[in-house]
């Protein structure tokens, strides 16, 4: 596990004219992110990942700030993508090289690659995530969707982060990998891992978050916590109203 | 086992041309023992060489997607070929190994390095950046050397006749030692789908432009692989090379798209279309049909190649 780290959000303005975030996402903690589609909490997320500059204000992990995506890794920052199909995956490529394209120096040994080396880390992360996948060297496309989410996610994981950005990282999976990937998140944040999770399900968000940020044009509309927690209270928030 | 397998991978991606490979070795040792005899074998690979040297150049940047192309491989030859026996030999006297060989891959790098900077850095489509480069390459060489001219140095020559499967192994050990470093990982993660290669931290730009680099280097190693054969400078064989080696990398099961197949394909292909011209002049077919052969040819593989494909995707 790498350093435990807190991310913070200083006055930050993710499109001209809304009103500035401020806030600190600490080690252990989980946050969701909702709000309906395009109302910025996807923006907000890319933002925190380095991948979108914001308007104003800015990103910083222990007095380091996040301008690019570049930094945002080096700084100890993994970015889990939504769309697995265009963005994440690799279709070309076997199971084992789409686990290992993000971390690849971690095998060399004399200066080349040792692949038993690179096989070693995949098991840890196989067995940590239980993915199905009777092959490593088989092309990733041969898996299901949730089983590929998850080597998604070893790959994430295999960055040893201190903070996991999480866009969606349920979408498209059945209902038993999900719970697999619920485990895998809690036990993360129990290990002081800071997750950020943007979910289009609000049951999913009730279910694993310490507290959950609604965006609404382009804004934080409600920071909810403890007992507020109910989906009344975020759909409400969601569409604008005052629960 | 699981070495095997990985064999068994990657022969399976250049299927079609293996198979076509076994045919036509089968044919052309029918048609002509003494041609395909080991004692002959020098001369026939130094034969070959140089398309399956420009075919292999071909393959990085292919294999880097994006629509990733390098169509000068064909006049940076030919303009290797003309530096090397035109300058260097004739007019400087210079003929030791040493000074040649490293002074035609440092072109290569160059000439390399500036399709890659308009392709990867400016962003120019690189079909219309190495047509560009294409141009000057052809232009300067004619400047160079606007009539043919000999000779080469003895032991270049060496290099088409006894020694000629040295260049190519050589070759092959580069790049098995590129597939040993990260640089090849990132290499086929870009060319199967840059922007999720970006989104899981690998260098995109940086991993194209050095496929420019090597496609450059390994194109000046084809052309020293053409002096060889040719034993002087021309200045007009170089450029033809160039359709003939993507041609040759296509039909090897690389996709043009990028991330798929790799350099023994692109290998394979070239000694396919090798072996078919082979296959053709020993029936006296004249060399306008060869074109036609080439192209049915490459059009037959590629389907071929999509078919199976798209068979296999359905099993898994």
């Amino acid at each position: 596990m790498a350093d435990r780290a807190t991310l913070s959000v200083r006055s930050l303005v993710i499109a001209p004219g809304a009103s500035p975030v401020t806030q600190a996402i600490a080690p252990g903690e989980i946050v969701g992110l909702a709000g309906l589609d395009g109302h910025g909490q996807e923006r907000f997320l890319k933002v925190l990942a380095g991948l979108e500059r914001p308007a104003a204000g800015d990103v910083t992990i222990e007095a380091r700030a996040i301008t690019s995506f570049r930094k945002a890794v080096a700084s100890g920052i993994a970015y889990l993508p939504r769309d697995r199909r265009s963005t994440g995956i690799f279709p070309t490529q076997s199971v084992l090289d789409n686990f290992a394209v993000s971390t690849l120096s971690r095998d060399m040994r004399f200066g080349l690659l040792s692949f038993a080396a690179r096989r070693r880390r995949y098991e840890a992360y196989r067995e940590k995530l239980s993915i199905v996948a009777p092959r490593p060297d088989a092309s990733i496309t041969t898996l299901s969707g949730g089983n590929q989410q998850k080597v998604l996610l070893a790959r994430a994981l295999a960055l040893e982060p201190a903070i996991l950005l999480l866009n969606d990282p349920t979408r498209g999976v059945d209902v038993a990998t999900r719970h697999v990937l619920y485990d895998v998140f809690r036990g993360l944040a129990a290990d002081g891992m800071a997750l950020v999770i943007l979910s289009s399900e609000i049951e999913e968000i009730l279910l694993l978050c310490h507290r959950v940020l609604v965006f609404r044009e382009q804004q934080v509309a409600a920071e909810i916590t403890g007992n507020e927690m109910k989906s009344d209270t975020v759909i409400a928030a969601m569409f604008g109203r005052a629960a | 086992m699981s070495g095997f397998r990985r064999m068994a991978e990657r022969w399976r991606g250049a299927g079609f041309a293996t198979v076509l490979l076994v045919i036509l070795i089968a044919v052309n040792l029918l048609l002509n023992p003494s041609r395909f005899h080991p004692s002959a074998w020098g001369a026939l690979i130094g034969l070959a060489a140089p398309l399956i040297g420009a075919a292999l150049a071909s393959a990085p940047v292919i294999l880097a997607g994006r629509g990733g192309i390098d169509i000068s491989v064909g006049p940076l030859m030919g303009f290797v070929n003309a530096i090397v026996i035109q300058l260097l030999f004739l007019k400087l006297g210079i003929s030791s190994p040493l000074v040649i060989v490293p002074a035609a891959l440092l072109i290569g790098a160059i000439v390399g390095a500036a399709n890659g900077f308009l392709a990867t850095v400016v962003r120019i489509q690189p079909i219309v950046a190495t047509l560009g480069t294409y141009l000057i390459l052809t232009g300067m060489t004619l400047t160079i050397l606007p009539a043919p001219i000999g000779p080469a140095p003895v032991w270049l020559k060496a290099m088409a006749g006894p020694w000629s499967a040295l260049p190519l192994a050589l070759i092959f050990l580069f790049w098995w030692l590129v597939r040993q470093t990260p640089y090849y990982d990132q290499l086929m993660a870009v060319g199967s789908d840059d922007r999720a290669a970006y989104t899981a931290g690998v260098p995109v730009t940086k991993v194209r432009f050095i496929a420019y680099v090597m496609t450059g280097i390994l194109a000046a190693c084809a052309g020293l692989m053409l002096t060889a054969l040719i034993g002087s400078a021309d200045p007009n064989i170089g450029p033809t090379y160039t359709l003939i080696a993507i041609a040759a990398v296509a039909l090897g099961g690389v996709s043009l798209a990028g991330g798929r197949g790799g350099l023994l394909g692109a290998a394979i292909g070239a000694i396919d279309i090798f072996l078919l011209q082979s296959v053709l002049t020993a029936f006296n077919v004249s060399t306008y049909v060869l074109q036609i052969a080439y192209g049915v040819i490459l059009v037959v593989a590629v389907i071929m190649t999509a078919l199976q494909e798209r068979l296999s995707g359905r099993k898994g």
